[in-house]
């Protein structure tokens, strides 16, 4: 039975998984967060990295799709911000990490999905005033546990 | 004469100082300058020339300050300056310019021609033509401390969260500490993994750091849209903070224009040197580096470049000491055609990413990064601006190129021996 505690065993757990289950443990990362973005086109892209049997093109097509959106729904600079479209923006780039090939992230894509939500839920605290620090990483925790115990 | 234009005017001969009157006394209209301009040698269109985006002002000067200029006044045989000239200057003063720089180092009589166009800002701001998102982003950098309108608290949140997954404290208005760094909205609210990974960096080098509550923003909007009472106000701000925590060192974070501003421009702003000394992030980094203060592990397989981003690169002098960080991770480094101090901008500098009706033209002018990147292949680009970064991602989308973009920090923690 694995359990998780903190970010060391996270991302010693994370780097041991090959690329396809990365992917899968990275979208269920997003999946946590998806509410927070209200683009359909993040849904659709993340709906296809969820699927295991999901093809080179399918995932290519997806990642062109999520980038596309995060550039879209950043703040661009000199503008004035808004949080919780921000939180969109980090959900958008939580996927694009999810879908991006582990050859063009060596730090890890499911390490860099879980640090662009853990950002999402950063974002929506900015704006609730809440304190929530923490609580995505320990929902990330939980996450990888079950994805590893499964 | 309408009363903005009267204070145009005054703006433009406020700036005509020796500088200027000796670049546009030395002018050969030989027209180099336009081959080192992207918005020129993108478009093909003689109007961005760089020295003739110039042009208002430098009729100010010939008919105020030049004995024909002022006696073809006094005979009303020249045209004087008039609104609806300015505002058609207006988007080759602001869209068509990053300020980045490039056709000062090819000028063969020596004129600073970035130098001038700030200054040309200047009466074009006072005048009321600069651009609505430069506007707005000035106020807001003035009434609330940020050009984004980022606030202490959503800072202070940020903090918390990276705190929490570190492990450790990030350092706030802590009096005695060596280096104050600061930061720029774009990394605030875009890239706070940049805060991150400097706090992993400092904590493992042994850094004595501080962010400053009252004084976290690096950016500078009033350099940027040409204001320099309020580019003053803005640099006195942290001026103030770092004398309040007396600090040794601020410290420019991956923003090319707050590094200008603050290094370069500052002092002069203000009118008096500061009691502390400017580095920008990379600079910092290096001299750790040198020291043997920071240890990494393990090398990128993919081959990277860097982009140098203009201000921090030609107009600031950071130019090795990326390069140095880069040899630590980089087996296979690899340099554009024209790099270093003769680099392309990527289009969006001084000001111009504010600027919504830019955005075509900054695209459009993206092909020369495009051609320079093509030339080479690599498999992901670097650089050490959080505004590059960003638009430079626009550009390779626009452009269907696939390359990651990466802040030459969070790479460097990446590497670090204790990774976390």
């Amino acid at each position: 039975m694995t359990t998780i505690t903190n970010d060391r065993e996270f991302r010693v757990a994370l780097d041991s998984l090959d690329a396809k289950r990365q992917r899968l443990v990275a979208t269920r990362f997003v999946e946590s967060v998806l509410p927070l973005c209200t683009d359909g086109r993040i849904a659709r892209a993340v709906r296809v990295a969820a699927d295991p049997d999901a093809d080179y093109s399918a995932l290519t097509e997806a990642l062109r799709v999520a980038k596309a959106t995060t550039l879209d729904c950043h703040t661009r600079c000199g503008a004035e911000g808004d949080w919780l479209e921000q939180a969109g923006y980090f959900v958008a780039r939580a996927a694009v990490a999810a879908l991006t090939p582990r050859c063009q992230m060596p730090g890890g894509m499911a390490w860099q999905a879980a640090m662009s939500s853990r950002m999402a839920q950063t974002s929506k605290a900015i704006v609730s005033g809440e304190e929530t620090a923490g609580q995505e990483s320990e929902a990330q925790y939980q996450i990888l546990a079950e994805f590893l115990n499964a | 004469m309408s009363a903005a234009l009267e204070l145009g005017i005054n703006a433009f001969k406020e700036q005509i100082d020796g500088p200027v009157v000796a670049f546009f006394s030395s002018c050969v209209r030989c027209g180099l300058c336009s081959q080192a301009c992207l918005f020129y040698t993108e478009t093909g269109d003689p109007e961005r020339t760089p020295i003739h985006k110039l042009e208002p002002m430098r009729r100010v000067w010939q008919q105020e300050y030049t004995f024909w200029g002022r006696l073809g006044k006094a005979l009303g045989l020249s045209r004087p300056v008039s609104d609806a000239e300015l505002a058609e200057w207006e988007p080759l003063v602001y869209d068509s310019c990053t300020l980045c720089g490039r056709c000062s180092m090819v000028c063969p009589v020596g004129n600073d021609i970035a130098y001038m166009l700030r200054k040309m800002r200047e009466g074009m701001a006072a005048a009321g033509h600069a651009p609505e998102g430069l506007v707005g982003a000035t106020k807001r950098a003035v009434t609330l401390g940020s050009p984004m309108g980022v606030k202490l608290p959503a800072l202070q949140t940020q903090i918390r969260h990276v705190e929490q997954d570190l492990g450790f404290k990030i350092p706030v208005d802590v009096a005695g500490a060596d280096y104050m760094l600061l930061l720029s909205s774009m990394e605030i609210m875009n890239f706070p993994e940049f805060i991150r990974a400097v706090a992993r960096i400092f904590k493992h080098a042994g850094v004595s750091w501080t962010i400053a509550s009252e004084a976290f923003e690096a950016t500078n909007s009033g350099v940027q849209i040409g204001v320099s009472d309020i580019a003053a106000e803005l640099v006195e701000r942290i001026v103030a903070a770092a004398a309040r925590l007396k600090v040794k060192y601020v410290i420019s974070p991956e923003c090319g224009h707050a590094y200008m501003a603050i290094r370069w421009e500052g002092p002069n702003l203000i009118g008096r040197p500061y009691d502390f000394k400017v580095l920008h992030i990379m600079e910092l980094l290096d001299q750790l580096r040198e020291a043997g203060r920071l240890r990494t592990t393990g090398r990128e397989v993919r081959s990277l470049t860097y982009h140098d981003p203009c201000q921090v690169a030609r107009r600031g002098g950071v130019v090795q000491q990326p390069r140095n960080l880069l040899k630590m991770i980089a087996n296979d480094f690899v340099e554009m055609p024209e790099t270093g101090t003769m680099n392309w901008c990527c289009g969006a500098g001084g000001g111009v990413s504010s600027n919504e009706r830019a955005d075509g033209l900054r695209l459009q002018v993206f092909k020369r990064k495009k051609q320079q990147l093509e030339a080479i292949r690599p498999d992901a680009l670097v650089t050490a601006c959080s505004n590059c970064r960003i638009y430079l991602e626009e550009g390779l989308d626009e452009y269907g190129m696939e390359l990651p973009v990466l802040s030459l920090t969070e790479t460097l923690a990446e590497h670090l021996v204790d990774k976390g």
